[in-house]
């Protein structure tokens, strides 16, 4: 019972992690209906940010985000300006996405690959193996650092949704498109900055994930299939959705990790997504309309 | 005045057209000719001399990912349901016949249909399930599926896990041993170009047109469109499976990276886009030209790097500006050289 | 004095055919007009083109004599032409509050917007009991009544409307009339779009008659009312139409 307890904790300041990178990748859908498969291939670009911040400068990862956060807030605006505004009335446009992105991540994979090889690498911040133990529980620092930081940055992000004049434009874009642009929303405006801070999400979700997992230029796919199940799971386009999956299927891949061996906690994800698929396609929090 | 609105008038689009007869007969001459001057390469060896086993490999690669891409189209380009992870049916198809092989003694000369077969079925339980839903969590299962695919294989006792599988070495002399691997390629690229055309001119073909147009109103004609998906998705198996069998005989060295890398995929998706969606002909254009390319790319640049920025690039360019890929462009401005117009 | 014209406007869908043809029309400050027509006579098509949300092919759409015509919904509506879809396009997971403060979402000051805000509770009690629900979970008639309200947060100088009965019961439709009607005292020009032909004559003062996209006749609304050839030609079906119609709202255009 206490090794279950354990191995539920540790699901839980993943899940946190797990629901931060989620997060940006399901306001994408929801405001824009983009599909981002480049979601993890930024993740991991972020990672190598981090990485060389801390190789050189020996900057901690965690204040790597006062780098990786605006830089790829800024990533985000600008190839949101490149590419989308093209596509925009396409009768496709979810597909048009997802192909465009699906290049955008060929060319940032090979572009990492060919700049930083194909190595593993991770951050080596000096509380990596340190734990804190309360009672029969141990607690290893450095996740709990990134919980905690993923759960001030999503509290960020609610606190611009529900108390911003923006928040509110980027929420009611969300709900529907056509009723944000008869209330005077300029739905390109609120777009561009809410896939900057989708990308804003991915940058910071690097700094943290350069200590948890070893990372290499194609672990992109393995991120961005985990990621993409979990969003599909809480409905896509649903923030609560995005989190409460994230949360409940980092607790059952630790489990199935517990169990099976690391090799299979991945699994659960995919296993999630097929299992969702054949009972409720439109996810736990989506709808069916949002979908079609 | 564009093709596309005329094939629409005259729909069903097997309906004869009488100003066409001519440049109809020409497409059959140009492909009887290519034919031919394919079923008869192998004879040149005497002629071709040293480079004959080269000739023979980029013959049997062409081939194959024509096979590939032709399937492809069934599922991304008809029917406009991308799979992200098509190659797990290639995959299933290599590992099918490499353990036919392994453990019966069966030829995978012969058993390559069989894996089709088995690529087919894997094929209609996937679809049963991710095909419910329209729109993007398609997409996205596509690609945990293969995710997914590769994780089992990689861990797999009975296949040999990420070490592989030896297969016994085909028992042809070294001089002549990729001709049997050329033409089994043949047929079954042949086999997936003939499919792809029977389907775009049938009732089914329309079907998946109009599903890929506007999946409601399909329905609302009283499409059965699920079903229609599955069979696009199911069918689209065959050929992939069947070219994985041979593929992976021809190495006689089966690993899940062979198989289950997204590069694959990816190639597939890029070849049908460049070559046209939705087309008879694109698929197996976008198959030479990038065949082509990546041979020029991996003997210029020799990094596998700079060939996935490379095929991203393409895809990018292609996306943005010739949507409508080589055979739709050039179809649009009325360009389109008879014997590639087989829609 | 005139406040909307067209001139010659044709628009449609993405690559689509024209819906709209050749359009040219004006509508004078103050009036209501109802727009009728057959199905697919581009009633609709005119309207979105006019919100921004369509783009005009051809032709010059003027408000308040200023070239709105291929300007984003935005900026259409800061010049005061405020659309209600058919759809009613409200925020489902909103409340009936935050419906309405998304309304007056170009209005900075949180004054104005209170006191709009009553205003328009003088007008729908029913909204100002319902204040925390969502706007998803109401029934159909508060649904319009919310997309009513909402329109007039912005206080615009144009209002349009499009099928505001529609899928609504008769009772609860006749009650949306009373209200449209009584739009006219709030100094507002109405342009309204409306299946139920004689609810929206009754209600308006002038009216357009679009078909096939052309504009085919223009008249005050009594009159068309009381034409015996008009009636028979295009308000034949009023008992076909006047029960709640079909939910084809993506196929009317």
């Amino acid at each position: 019972m206490t090794h279950l307890v354990q191995v539920v904790i540790l699901g839980l300041l993943l899940g946190g992690v797990y629901a931060l990178m989620a997060s940006g990748l399901t306001l994408m859908f929801g405001v824009m209906r983009i599909v981002n498969l480049a979601h993890g291939v930024f993740i991991i670009a972020a990672c190598y940010v981090a990485f060389y911040l801390f190789q050189g400068p020996g900057w901690d990862p965690f204040v790597s985000l006062l780098v990786t956060v605006p830089l790829f807030f800024l990533i985000g605006i600008v190839v949101y300006a490149a590419l989308f505004p093209r596509i925009e009335g396409s009768p496709r446009f979810t597909e048009m996405t997802v192909l465009l992105t699906f290049a955008i991540a060929l060319i940032a994979e090979g572009a990492l690959a060919y700049f930083f090889t194909g190595t593993f690498r991770t951050t080596d911040p000096p509380y990596k193996t340190d734990a804190i133990l309360i009672g029969d529980f141990f607690i290893p620092t450095a996740q709990f650092y990134a919980a905690i930081t993923s759960i001030v940055l999503l509290l960020g992000l609610w606190a611009f949704l529900y108390f911003t004049r923006t928040g509110y434009a980027v929420r009611a874009t969300m709900q529907n498109r056509t009723a944000a642009q008869i209330v005077g929303v300029n739905v390109r405006r609120v777009s561009t900055i809410a896939f900057g801070i989708g990308m804003a999400l991915a940058g910071a979700s690097g700094s943290l994930i350069s200590f948890l997992f070893p990372f290499f230029p194609a672990r992109h796919w393995q991120w961005i299939a985990i990621l993409l199940a979990l969003i599909v799971l809480g409905g896509l386009g649903s923030l609560k959705g995005a989190v409460v999956g994230a949360l409940v299927l980092a607790v059952l891949a630790g489990i199935v990790s517990d169990q099976l061996g690391p090799t299979w906690s991945p699994m659960t994800f995919f296993g999630a997504l097929f299992l969702i698929l054949l009972i409720r396609p439109q996810g736990l929090f989506g709808h069916q309309a949002r979908v079609g | 005045m564009t093709q596309v609105e005329e094939r629409e008038a005259t729909e069903p689009a097997d309906a004869p057209r009488a100003k066409e007869t001519s440049s109809g007969r020409s497409r059959r001459v140009v492909v009887a000719a290519l034919t031919l001057l394919l079923l008869l390469l192998p004879l040149a060896r005497p002629w071709i001399g040293q480079p004959f086993n080269y000739v023979m490999q980029m013959g049997i690669v062409v081939l194959m990912w024509i096979a590939m891409s032709s399937s492809w189209n069934l599922i991304g380009g008809f029917t406009g349901y991308i799979s992200l992870g098509h190659n797990v049916f290639y995959g299933i198809g290599g590992y099918a016949s490499g353990l036919m092989l392994v453990y019966l003694g069966w030829s995978p000369f012969l058993t390559a249909p069989l894996s089709g077969l088995i690529a087919v079925a894997f094929g209609f339980l996937v679809g049963l399930i991710t095909l419910r839903t329209r729109g993007p969590s398609f997409i996205i299962s596509t690609l945990a599926l293969l995710l997914m695919t590769g994780l089992i294989f990689d861990n797999w006792d009975l296949v040999g896990g990420s070490n592989g599988l030896s297969l016994p070495l085909p028992p042809f002399p070294v001089e002549t041993v990729k001709i049997p691997f050329y033409y089994a390629m043949l047929v079954i690229a042949m086999g997936s170009v003939y499919l792809g055309y029977r389907v775009a001119h049938s009732k089914f073909g329309l079907a998946l047109r109009a599903i890929a147009q506007d999946e409601t109103k399909a329905e609302v004609a009283g499409i059965d469109t699920r079903r229609m998906k599955i069979a696009a998705f199911s069918l689209s198996a065959f050929f992939v499976g069947a070219a994985g069998a041979i593929w992976g005989y021809s190495l006689s060295y089966l690993r899940p990276t062979v198989f289950f890398i997204i590069g694959i995929a990816a190639q597939m998706v890029l070849m049908v886009i460049i070559g046209g969606r939705g087309t008879v002909a694109g698929p197996a254009v976008g198959a030479i030209l990038l065949v082509a390319l990546n041979e020029i790319s991996v003997s210029q640049f020799g990094s596998s790097e700079l060939n996935i920025v490379i095929t991203g690039l393409i895809l990018l360019v292609v996306l943005l500006f010739f949507p409508l890929g080589v055979v739709g462009t050039l179809r649009e401005r009325g360009h389109l050289p008879a014997f590639l117009d087989w829609d | 004095m005139s406040l909307l014209e067209l001139h010659d406007v044709t628009s449609g869908y993405g690559y689509g055919p024209d819906i709209l043809n050749g359009v040219t029309l004006t509508v004078e400050t103050g009036r209501s007009y109802c727009i009728i027509g057959p199905n697919g006579a581009g009633k609709s098509t005119l309207l979105k083109t006019v919100a921004g949300l369509l783009r005009p092919r051809q032709g010059q759409i003027l408000f308040d004599g200023s070239a709105i015509g291929g300007t984003r919904p935005d900026l259409v509506l800061a010049t005061g032409v405020c659309y209600v879809p058919q759809d009613r396009s409200l925020f489902p997971e909103m409340s009936v509050k935050e419906n309405l403060v998304m309304g007056a979402f170009l209005e900075r000051d949180k004054a104005v917007i209170a006191e709009r805000m009553d205003r328009v509770f003088q007008m729908f009690p029913v909204l100002q009991n319902r204040l925390h629900q969502r706007a998803g979970t109401m029934s159909g008639g508060e649904q319009q009544m919310l997309a009513l309200g909402r329109a007039l947060m912005v206080e615009p100088r144009l209002l349009m409307i499009d099928e505001p009965s529609l899928g609504l019961a008769p009772q609860v439709a006749d009650q949306i009339f009373e209200i449209i009607g009584s739009l006219a005292d709030l100094d507002i020009t109405l342009l309204l779009v409306e299946q139920n032909v004689l609810s929206g004559l009754a209600c308006t003062d002038w009216a357009f008659l679009l078909d096939l996209g052309e504009l085919r006749i223009e008249a005050p609304s009594d009159q068309i009312l009381d034409d015996p050839r008009i009636r028979e030609l295009y308000l034949g079906r009023q008992k076909e139409t006047s029960r709640p119609s079909a939910p084809d709202g993506e196929g009317e255009t």
